[in-house]
């Protein structure tokens, strides 16, 4: 089981968490009682379910670990307008890094993808750009210093 | 019997695989795709036991995480922006590629895709019950659905970091940069960013 930690989760990461809950809570009850449930057949169905069906062992530790997860989610809201110009969970922050753009959304462990563009809030770099503002030149603590200039903060529509 | 030997003789074609991260850089008899998984394996194993994790999980997602590359072949993300001309590929390898938020998600999609058929097809003939516990440790790797799969595909980043390391200590002109500058993007687990300050201590002299 996960550490005692708090996950700091998107509004859409959250609606997905608890979906998938929702989702297997359903197949878990149609397994145990040998159905077929309507969301087999629905056209959003989240094709890997389908291996979920066949072993309920492993639907019932993803079931634990998402409630897990649920108990101890923390929802990363949009801050107020005067606090909209600091780096914090849910920024969109655009970068120049060694003369190249480059841009990242800062959030919680569970939705980080630095290849999708989210970085997590604990990580060198996001750790480090949190709390500061457009103009600031933020460099990395590691060998090689690696200077992130945040060109622009963004937290989405208001 | 003979459909399992058949798949250990496919996996056994990744001894002789060369990392093409480490093809781009001209390194001379670079680390294959199966030698990689070997000691990231060992790391898992070692590094798992100071968290409470399912070591036996760990461990069997670290020896799968790259079987797909038989079938599907090693990716980098340098692969969409590299010319034809391979004399410019010194320089862009030099440094972490910067990509525009559509070419990052394109990247990643047809990364999974071609990942996901690859390692079906080799998979394919095996026992129902392993070829569903491969599919589902490469699932849980591929999209972080656990504690133990984040930790993993974090731990992968750091042992090519390791490498990296290795190399840039024996060859001339091997950039570490791009190597620093994804971990310091990507992990956030906190043994393995202790297991980096080591790292930088042993390789950067840092005391």
């Amino acid at each position: 089981m996960a550490d005692e930690k708090k996950f700091y989760l998107t509004k859409e990461g959250l609606a997905k968490i608890e979906k998938e809950f929702n989702d297997l809570k359903i197949l878990k009850l149609a397994k145990i009682n040998g159905e077929s449930p309507k969301i087999l057949h629905s056209e959003d169905l989240n094709q890997e379910y389908l291996s979920f069906q066949e072993d309920l062992s492993f639907m019932e530790s993803r079931l634990t670990e998402l409630e897990y997860i649920l108990k101890n989610a923390e929802l990363i809201k949009t801050p107020a307008k005067n606090q909209r110009n600091t780096v914090g969970l849910g920024a969109t922050v655009l970068v120049d890094v060694e003369g190249q753009k480059d841009e990242f959304t800062l959030v919680g462990s569970l939705e980080a993808n630095p290849v999708l563009g989210k970085i997590s809030n604990e990580s060198p770099v996001g750790s480090a750009l949190l709390g500061h503002k457009k103009g600031d030149a933020v460099i990395i603590s590691s060998p090689i210093k690696t200077k992130y200039k945040i060109k622009k903060i963004d937290y989405g529509t208001a | 019997m003979k459909d399992t030997l058949n798949f250990l003789i496919e996996v056994g074609k990744l001894k002789k695989i060369k990392r093409r991260g480490w093809v781009l850089r001209g390194i001379k008899d670079p680390e294959t795709i199966a030698a990689h998984t070997f000691r990231m394996a060992l790391m898992a194993w070692i590094l798992c036991c100071r968290k409470k994790l399912n070591s036996n999980k760990i461990i069997k997602m670290s020896l799968i995480h790259d079987l797909c590359e038989v079938c599907a072949g090693d990716t980098t993300p340098y692969d969409k922006i590299l010319p034809e001309d391979k004399k410019q590929w010194g320089k862009i390898v030099n440094k972490w590629p910067r990509l525009s938020k559509k070419q990052k998600e394109e990247f990643f999609r047809e990364k999974y895709e071609k990942e996901k058929r690859g390692l079906e097809k080799l998979i394919l003939k095996l026992p129902d019950s392993l070829k569903k516990e491969i599919r589902e440790l490469w699932n849980d790797y591929e999209k972080g659905l656990t504690h133990e799969g984040r930790f993993v595909k974090q731990l992968d980043r750091v042992e090519n970091l390791l490498q990296a390391l290795e190399y840039w200590k024996k060859e001339k002109n091997f950039a570490i940069n791009p190597w620093w500058v994804q971990v310091e993007e990507l992990i956030d687990d906190p043994i393995l960013l202790n297991f980096m300050k080591i790292l930088e201590e042993k390789f950067h002299n840092k005391k």
